[in-house]
């Protein structure tokens, strides 16, 4: 059972007073829509956190082999398993609403939505594709 | 002979006059028709049991978006919410989130009215047309563009569905925003550009961090929540291309 949503407050003078809105505290545990939602955009801050670190070891490698000391404790590996998850998640919810953002037409008829979630997919894919195949050929000591 | 099925439907009951807060009451009603919805409950109640109980309704069929209500916590048109899809729980029913109460299930909409006002939904000519200048003719694609924005009924559930507007209610909202993409994308219209200091201010489409649920209550299948993230994109497209603010 949902419990009454109002939290809010009387305004105005009597015989013209309202009962003003006031959203209700847990009010994205409600619904699963609402939860799912706040997943999608709780993931961005571990996310963010990873890549200050990464912009941190990036400053360090700066200095030279003998400076970079990439993290590697066990908390670490995990923490970036984690932020694997969560990355993975947020990529996947966003490219699956790329079909309600983008809006092609190709001879006056508009390419279905479906196309051009596939597209953004097939773009990601490719593109990491790019970057691995980069970081593994030219990390080769 | 066996006795009729009853249903129990708690109702949000607010006077302004008498009452420091909204209160549920419950009423038992008979549910001997499987075509019930929550709307035929509620005017037997009004009807049989408590005439002081205030809604707001008229066309009973989905037209004139009027019975826009919370139905065990989710928007629905209560014309279009059957009582065999609750029964035999009881039904709760409350009215629209996020808006004021006036009385009982009846909000204030004068906040959604002025964001509808203020995009101007009505088809804007750089140069009026005389009556006798002919029709403004386009062609079965040019509608297509436009018509699936032109199905919203103002019944407000997306409203009450989105969690953005809840928090601030200075975001213009799904439904002015979709109806303002209704008219610039409409060929006749030019515009655009007026509506554009409304719709791509902080408070427009910036304000949407798409939750969509807007979209998932709509019951014309408007997609509300697509209309945002279009105009997001077509500002943008404006803002950066060269020549792109031209209208």
């Amino acid at each position: 059972m949902v419990p009454p949503p109002h939290g809010g407050r009387l305004g105005g003078e009597a015989g013209t007073r309202e009962f003003g809105w006031s959203m209700p505290r847990g009010w994205w545990t409600r619904r699963p829509h609402y939860f799912w939602y706040i997943v999608r955009e709780f993931t961005s801050l571990p996310l963010a956190l990873w890549l200050l670190w990464l912009l941190v070891e990036i400053r360090r490698a700066q200095d030279g082999p003998t400076g970079y000391h990439p993290h590697s404790s066990l908390g670490f590996v995990i923490f970036s398993v984690i932020v694997l998850l969560f990355a993975l998640y947020h990529s996947v919810t966003f490219l699956s609403l790329a079909g309600a953002i983008l809006h092609f037409n190709v001879a006056d008829r508009p390419i279905p939505s479906q196309l051009i979630v596939l597209s953004q997919f097939g773009a990601w894919a490719a593109a990491s594709a790019v970057v691995g195949f980069v970081l593994i050929y030219f990390g080769r000591t | 002979m066996t006795a009729p099925k009853r249903i129990t439907i708690k109702a949000t009951r607010f006077d302004p006059d008498k009452d420091e807060k909204p209160r549920l009451q419950s009423y038992e009603i008979p549910f001997g028709d499987e075509s019930m919805v929550v709307l035929d409950a509620l005017n037997y109640i009004k009807g049989h049991v408590d005439g002081s109980l205030s809604y707001r309704w008229s066309c009973r069929m989905g037209i004139c978006g009027s019975c826009g209500m919370m139905v065990d916590g989710v928007p629905k048109l209560t014309c279009n919410a059957f009582l065999r899809d609750y029964w035999p729980r009881p039904i709760t029913v409350e009215p629209l989130n996020n808006f004021p109460v006036i009385r009982d299930l009846v909000i204030d909409m004068g906040d959604f009215m002025e964001k509808l006002k203020s995009i101007k939904p009505w088809i804007i000519r750089k140069q009026p047309v005389p009556l006798g200048g002919g029709a403004f003719v386009q062609t079965t694609a040019q509608i297509d563009e436009f018509r699936q924005f032109s199905q919203c009924i103002n019944c407000m559930l997306c409203y009450a569905a989105c969690p953005v507007y809840g928090l601030n209610d200075e975001f213009l909202g799904p439904a002015a925003i979709a109806l303002a993409r209704r008219y610039n994308l409409d060929s006749r219209d030019e515009g655009v550009g007026r509506r554009l200091p409304v719709i791509a201010d902080p408070e427009g489409v910036w304000e949407c961090s798409f939750v969509g649920e807007c979209s998932v209550v709509c019951p014309k299948g408007v997609d509300p929540a697509k209309a945002i993230q279009q105009t997001k994109l077509d500002t943008t497209m404006r803002f950066v291309l060269p020549f792109g603010n031209r209208d």
